[in-house]
């Protein structure tokens, strides 16, 4: 069967990257590092010991969203998961927190009654995330875990998760309509880049959660229902 | 939060239904829950179960039928849109909401059936607030529940959901912490009055 996604195993991964800098954050999601040279994105996965497969598909997911991959392309949960856990990490640990440094920082006088109703606003938003994510790490994927080492024999399954994942971005959204409707501030070049990385975060957290649902789910789907034929 | 709007794409051709399918299967902030029909007796069957937001239609396979479905679609606002694989009259295409066009970008597309789903039913959206809702809003920023609110202003506190889901729709901000920078900025409430602030 061909892949046929816009990057495969035997094209250059500096190509890659410059074509398209935000697979940047991808790389560093699987722990890819640079300086990669002339290789290719399968030599550098294997480098890294990344599934190739998975990296792929990641990849050309995000960069043809139109495109719905069917069947689900031949992934490794593993590898998957390990790059789900890291862009958490960066969320929550980088990206959410710096997005507030640089909001308290627009906004001045900390004890301005709306500055701390906006700031409150963020922290709930970000509280949310928090809790979307934890859900996650504590039980969606301990049970893919167990179910790729094939020793799961509780209820769960992964339609439960599925039919629960909200979108984590929503609030997102709603919070920048309000900042630019309602916040009577003059435009300055420091609230344009606060505004702009709160677009980007948007954008990058709808691809997180388009990475869950159309890679993850259909693989963890595709080995429940194996599983089911075994036992 | 995002909400979920149901389509059905009514279009003969497989390979035009399953591109529209893949284009409106990204229709951020929205989700998309989109069905297929390929011909205008499907069409009518899965219409007859209800509860579409909007109903896209080859305006070949809608021709004359067009008055006929939107005067059965049920009470609600239902919007149509037309789908123009040809050259087509000026004048069919008028009795649709919102046609779209084979050469109308992924984006193009998107943007027009965004703009139909947040287009008023009944011109609620963006009218300024009333008097009541304005004070609705003050007790939920002040943190109170709905039956509290419903005592205090001396309504039902079934009038207060009502009361809450008209301010959200006229505002679009769906999160008290979103009614409260609301509040602050229009000066609706008295600053020491806002619950944990």
């Amino acid at each position: 069967m061909l892949n046929k996604g816009i990057y495969d195993a035997d094209d250059s991964m500096s190509l890659l990257v410059s074509n398209h800098y935000r697979m940047l954050l991808v790389l560093s999601r699987f722990g890819i590092g640079l300086g990669f040279a002339e290789k290719t994105i399968d030599e550098v996965c294997s480098d890294y010991g990344v599934d190739t497969q998975t990296f792929l598909a990641v990849t050309n997911m995000l960069l043809d969203d139109e495109c719905v991959p069917l069947p689900a392309p031949e992934i490794c949960p593993r590898s998957l998961l390990a790059y789900l856990y890291n862009s958490h990490e960066y969320f929550l640990g980088f990206r959410l927190p710096g997005i507030r440094r640089d909001l308290v920082d627009v906004l001045g006088d900390p004890d301005d009654e709306l500055n701390r109703a906006v700031i409150r606003y963020f922290d709930e938003y970000v509280d949310q995330v928090r809790s979307h994510m934890r859900y996650e790490e504590e039980t969606v994927f301990p049970y893919v875990l167990s179910r790729i080492e094939g020793n799961y024999c509780g209820e769960y399954t992964i339609d439960e998760f599925s039919e629960n994942h909200d979108q984590v971005e929503a609030r997102l959204t709603e919070f920048k309509q309000i900042l630019i409707r309602y916040y009577p501030a003059e435009g300055s070049n420091e609230l344009n880049s606060v505004l702009f990385d709160i677009f980007n975060c948007e954008n990058d957290l709808a691809s997180h959660n388009l990475v869950e649902n159309r890679l993850l789910v259909p693989a963890i789907r595709k080995l429940e229902e194996s599983w089911k034929g075994n036992s | 939060m995002s909400r979920n709007v149901k389509i059905i794409i009514t279009e003969s051709s497989d390979v035009i239904r399953r591109g529209l399918v893949s284009i409106l299967g990204r229709l951020h902030p929205f989700h998309a829950e989109i069905s297929e029909a390929s011909d205008f007796e499907t069409l009518t069957t899965s219409l007859a179960r209800g509860g579409f937001d909007i109903i896209i239609i080859n305006q070949m396979i809608a021709g004359p039928q067009l008055k006929q479905l939107q005067k059965e679609a049920p009470a609600g606002p239902v919007k149509f849109v037309g789908l123009q694989t040809s050259l087509a009259d000026s004048a069919v295409l008028r009795s649709f909401d919102a046609s779209i066009s084979l050469y109308d970008s992924a984006d193009q597309i998107r943007e027009k059936i965004i703009k139909l789903i947040r287009r008023p039913d009944s011109d609620t959206r963006h009218q300024t607030l009333s008097q009541r809702e304005k004070e609705v809003i003050a007790c939920v920023v002040k943190g109170m529940t709905n039956k509290q609110i419903a005592d205090v202003l001396c309504l039902s506190t079934h009038t207060v959901i009502t009361h809450r889901r008209n301010i959200s729709t006229k505002l679009d901000i769906h999160s008290t912490a979103g009614l409260t920078i609301y509040a602050i900025v229009n000066k609706l409430v008295e600053l020491e009055e806002i619950s944990g602030g």
